[in-house]
């Protein structure tokens, strides 16, 4: 007997009691739905969590002097950062960009029709990618322009709205106290990891030019920029350019062995990296109760199949004493279970799908197609079928023609 | 029955691929010539043979010894009745002589094989080539068509029969029942139903039709139908044994057998069948 004709027979006879054979594969159904729409949650909460790791915010850190320390005989107050610092952390190896900027108070950039309150800033080149934003329109910031000191600025979309409409605002002229800056481009908000709350009022001007002309310069530090921020490359380790950052600055700010640091660098990847952990946990425990459910539906075939052999005994040793060895019999028995478990799994995939998709819209979590996870929850379908499906097959195979053609 | 009988006897003449056919017995005695009354030459070698088989059942601590030393030989061409009451041991000597059960001791050779030497898987096949069987309850798929029904022993052919299909339709058509081969055994009365089995008994191609209570399960009617056509398929020469306990089925044999505790009572040629 080949392949075919036990393929057809355990097709014909998984159709000759359809609704036997429909209860029966609602179990697998359900069970590799489950599975598959479970891990397909779990793969799409973890690749949200992957790339919020990967992202900008959690890539960076931002450094700021420690405010809050108290000032005392031992300590002085804390500095601010100079520019010399930031180009020496841009050589750390794995940094992707290191700026460092200057931030003054809130101050109004005006057009000759209208004004808007604004976060304006000092800024050099970096400060685009450290901030994962990009042109819209114009150029970014350049170093000539800090050298040159040319009244240059780039602004937020957010001002290109308010200010001038949505039209294009290159080479326009906006004045931010008093200071009239030529528009040289627009820029997207950054990523939305890094800005908080209502952040898209922005204006970026040559570090030098917003020192010297609107924020003012310090009185103790040549060049001083108010605060850092350092992003590693994707998969840079960030434990080493934080140390790296650290002896910078130790040694920028003559800080002493042992002396506490003036200032603090924050981070957002510890809780991240937790979020990944619970994320990896949750999609465990997902999956585990998916296979419950497998289990369970395998059990029901096995279920049925049992009561199949026993209400086919006559059929069972009819075959045998007509050719059919105890191979024979397992194969039929076997596939017929194993035909049953795909035909369910592909059901249940299909469902799985629709299942995961709903899920994902209903959590606002993009729904990833995965093989892997298809895969998985497929050849589970296919693992219970042979297991489960082993031992009705096995107890038909080893049934005795003489006693089976006198069953009732 | 008069059309049943005619569509009989059209299918043998199908079979033989001769329209103008003698009657039962001439074709007997021709095919046969110089032959013993029993119409097969007491000469040729045995088809089944049976030496000193014995078959002991445990049931518990006690034995029941349902075949007691039985010699038996049987010829091609053979028309055999095993008769006896019920426990005299005939079914247990159909299941050795159908190749489905061993004896406990003593050897049995069908088609010059020793059956009890051989494994299961060996067995099988050898059932499926050599034999073929007709039970009492018919033991067609209920689901399946007769057609179907027919092409069941073919599936089990290594290599498969190419010509599956055909080879069951042409053994419906011996039957008689070329024109039913799309209907469920459910849709067919008892005499047709039998009369597939024996389609599928035959679709194989085998040395011997090993029929158990043929017609027990059918009115006598039938049952005359059912061992006409018996008859018929013998004198194409196909070996034909059939088990009974009812005295109106053995006549229809050429040769009748009688058992009784395990034991052959009784061995007799007939003149003429019935």
């Amino acid at each position: 007997m080949n392949y075919l004709t036990t393929l057809s027979l355990a097709l014909s006879s998984i159709l000759e009691r359809p609704l036997r054979s429909l209860l029966t594969s609602l179990g697998i159904i359900i069970g590799v739905a489950a599975v598959y729409a479970m891990l397909a949650i779990g793969e799409g909460a973890k690749k949200q969590v992957e790339e919020s790791l990967n992202s900008i915010a959690t890539r960076s850190m931002q450094i700021w002097p420690d405010w809050n320390r108290r000032r005392s005989s031992q300590s002085r107050p804390s500095m601010p950062f100079t520019e010399q610092d930031v180009r020496e952390m841009r050589t750390i190896n794995g940094v992707l960009a290191a700026t460092g900027s200057l931030t003054g108070r809130s101050y109004t950039i005006a057009t000759a029709a209208n004004d808007i309150n604004g976060n304006f800033m000092g800024v050099d080149p970096d400060m685009l990618r450290s901030g994962g934003g990009e042109m819209k329109l114009g150029e970014n910031i350049s170093y000539a322009d800090i050298e040159t000191r040319k009244p240059l600025v780039v602004i937020s979309e957010g001002i290109q709205q308010r200010l001038f409409d949505n039209q294009n605002p290159i080479g326009q002229t906006v004045k931010i106290n008093n200071v009239a800056f030529t528009i040289k481009g627009v820029t997207t908000k950054p990523d939305s990891n890094v800005s908080f709350g209502n952040d898209d009022i922005f204006a970026w001007a040559p570090i030098t030019v917003a020192r010297e002309r609107v924020i003012g310069g310090n009185r103790f530090v040549q060049n001083h920029v108010s605060s850092l921020k350092v992003v590693g490359e994707i998969g840079a380790d960030l434990d080493t350019i934080e140390n790296e950052v650290n002896i910078i600055l130790r040694r920028s700010r003559n800080l002493k062995a042992g002396a506490p640091p003036d200032y603090r660098i924050f981070s957002s990847r510890g809780w991240q990296e937790k979020a990944a952990e619970d994320t990896k946990s949750l999609s465990f425990l997902l999956a585990t109760m998916g296979a419950i459910s497998l289990l369970v539906g395998g059990v029901g075939v096995m279920n049925i199949m049992l009561v199949s052999v026993s209400e086919r005994t006559r059929e069972i040793g009819l075959r045998m004493a007509l050719g059919a060895c105890k191979s024979n019999i397992m194969n039929q028995f076997l596939t017929e279970a194993i035909v049953l478990c795909i035909l369910s799994g592909l059901v249940g995939l299909g469902l799985g799908f629709g299942m995961s998709q709903l899920a994902m819209e209903s959590m606002d979590v993009k729904l990833v197609f995965s093989p892997s996870v298809a895969l998985i929850s497929f050849g589970s379908a296919l693992f219970i079928g042979v297991v489960f499906g082993f031992l009705p097959a096995r107890r038909a195979a080893g049934l005795n023609p003489i006693e089976a053609l006198r069953h009732e | 029955m008069a059309t049943g009988r005619a569509a009989v006897e059209d299918a043998a003449d199908h079979r033989l691929g001769n329209s103008k056919m003698p009657s039962t017995h001439d074709t007997h005695a021709h095919s046969n010539e110089g032959a013993s009354l029993s119409g097969p030459s007491a000469h040729s070698p045995a088809l089944i043979s049976c030496r000193n088989v014995s078959k002991i059942y445990k049931m518990g601590k006690s034995e029941v010894h349902a075949l007691n030393g039985v010699d038996l030989d049987i010829r091609q061409g053979e028309f055999v009745a095993i008769i006896g009451s019920s426990g005299s041991g005939k079914s247990t000597l159909m299941n050795m002589l159908g190749a489905l059960d061993k004896p406990t001791s003593g050897t049995v050779m069908i088609n010059g094989e020793n059956v009890d030497r051989m494994p299961s898987k060996a067995l099988a096949g050898f059932r499926n080539l050599t034999i073929g069987f007709v039970f009492q309850q018919f033991q067609l798929l209920p689901k399946k068509s007769a057609q179907k029904n027919v092409e069941l022993p073919l599936q089990y052919r290594k290599p498969k029969a190419a010509d599956i299909e055909r080879r069951a339709l042409h053994s419906l058509r011996l039957v008689g029942l070329a024109d039913r081969a799309g209907h469920k055994p459910t849709e067919l009365s008892g005499g047709q139903q039998q009369r597939v089995a024996i389609a599928r008994a035959l679709a194989g191609d085998p040395k011997v039709l090993l029929a158990d209570e043929p017609t027990g399960a059918l009115d006598s009617q039938t049952s005359t139908e059912i061992m006409t056509l018996m008859q018929t398929l013998n004198a194409q020469g196909i070996t034909i044994i059939v088990i009974t306990h009812e005295a109106e089925v053995s006549a229809y044999a050429k040769r009748v057998i009688e058992f009784r505790d395990g034991k052959i009572i009784s061995d007799k040629q007939r003149e003429a069948a019935a």
